[in-house]
């Protein structure tokens, strides 16, 4: 791979060309060194990632994803008792299934008011999903691998930090979902009243 | 003989069902690979070779260190990437916060952060999350104009608040992780 280092047996070049050939070396060294990271993440979770999109997808193509539309039109009530289903339930189970960005067009079974809090609540969720189910936005992974590489470098286990992401994602969904809701009402009052 | 056909043509279907089902899955995920994995996995690994070789990444880890290492400088991080202007700035295809959660994966892997505080960076780089997309997710919603109009401002200021609020949860959840 390191197709452009010195061989052992013949003396470094000196001078003005040594220092350009220490350049060139240099130069080459960056890309060798992300071309290591490069097959790194190909040998690494590519394989992994590949069987696991495959069965998720299978998966979801026999489940159907027209099945989730029903909770959607529940999610609409008003109470108390759905606020949790629209706010955690609904948006795990959109990014879950019609992925990012087709999760959001579940917003249509819900009235206006609620509609920006559920868009809110939902691309909340399509990073946190990814540490457990890729499927679901494999073209934003870095976010969670990014981080995630550096404790497999320190050799710990990634078990721990995918499912406390996955939860806290729910809480801080739930919430976001409360809020951007308060705030929509008022917005609305206030342009009713203008 | 005719039942025994009718029965044999039903399971030829049905297998031919699961099979093709799990071929059309497998033909998804390879083009999934190849459009939207892969191109990402050689920018990241462009930048993280440049991170690695040259001084870059001293100089960014001192910079990192002093935000990313401790609750106060991740509650400052998500407050200016959860401020209404820049929100819409940052979020396009999540590149920032995927860029900026190498260049943390990079330094915890370095020994320069806690592996702890990996929980509350992801949500500290992330309170923009979709806030460049609000109007185009409004509309897969099929919501009308006028929600649209006052959606964004409220998903924008619900941020200011939410953003913050996520790092604590998280900083709170992550008590006992890999310590």
């Amino acid at each position: 791979m390191n197709i452009f280092l010195a061989a052992d047996t013949v003396a470094e070049p000196t001078g003005v060309w040594g220092a350009i050939a220490g350049g060139a070396e240099y130069f080459i060294g960056i890309f060798n060194r992300g071309g290591e990271v490069f097959f790194g993440l190909m040998g690494g979770i590519l394989p992994t990632l590949v069987v696991l999109l495959t069965a998720v997808n299978a998966l979801i193509r026999i489940i159907g994803p027209e099945k989730i539309e029903k909770l959607g039109e529940k999610a609409a009530q008003p109470g108390l008792q759905w606020y949790p289903v629209r706010y955690m339930v609904l948006p795990f189970l959109a990014v879950f299934f019609l992925t990012n960005p087709m999760a959001y067009t579940m917003g249509r079974f819900l009235p206006e008011r609620f509609k920006p809090a559920f868009y809110d609540s939902a691309v909340s969720y399509v990073h946190p999903i990814t540490g457990l189910f890729p499927h679901a936005n494999p073209g934003e992974l870095f976010v969670y691998l990014g981080i995630a590489a550096g404790i497999t470098q320190l050799g710990l286990g990634l078990g721990d930090l995918a499912l406390r992401y996955l939860l806290v994602g729910l809480v801080v969904i739930f919430i976001r979902g409360i809020v951007t809701e308060w705030i929509t009402a008022r917005m609305l009052a206030r342009k009713a009243a203008a | 003989m005719d039942g025994l056909n009718a029965l044999l043509v039903k399971i030829g279907r049905g297998v031919g069902g699961v099979v093709g089902t799990l071929y059309q899955a497998g033909r998804d995920t390879i083009d999934t690979i190849i459009r939207n994995i892969l191109p990402f996995m050689a920018f990241i690994s462009f930048i993280i070779g440049l991170v690695l070789v040259t001084g870059v990444g001293d100089w960014i880890a001192q910079g990192i260190k002093g935000l990313a290492g401790n609750i106060v400088g991740l509650l400052i991080v998500s407050v200016v990437c959860a401020i209404p202007v820049l929100s819409p700035l940052l979020g396009p295809g999540a590149v920032i916060a995927q860029v900026v959660g190498t260049l943390l994966g990079v330094e915890i892997g370095r020994g320069n952060i806690p592996p702890q505080m990996a929980l509350p960076a992801l949500f500290a780089i992330n309170p923009q999350v979709g806030c460049d997309f609000i109007p185009v997710g409004l509309a897969l919603g099929e919501a009308e104009p006028e929600t649209v109009e006052v959606g964004v401002p409220a998903v924008l200021f619900s941020r200011l608040i939410t953003g913050p609020l996520s790092v604590v949860i998280a900083y709170v959840a992550s008590f006992g992780m890999y310590s």
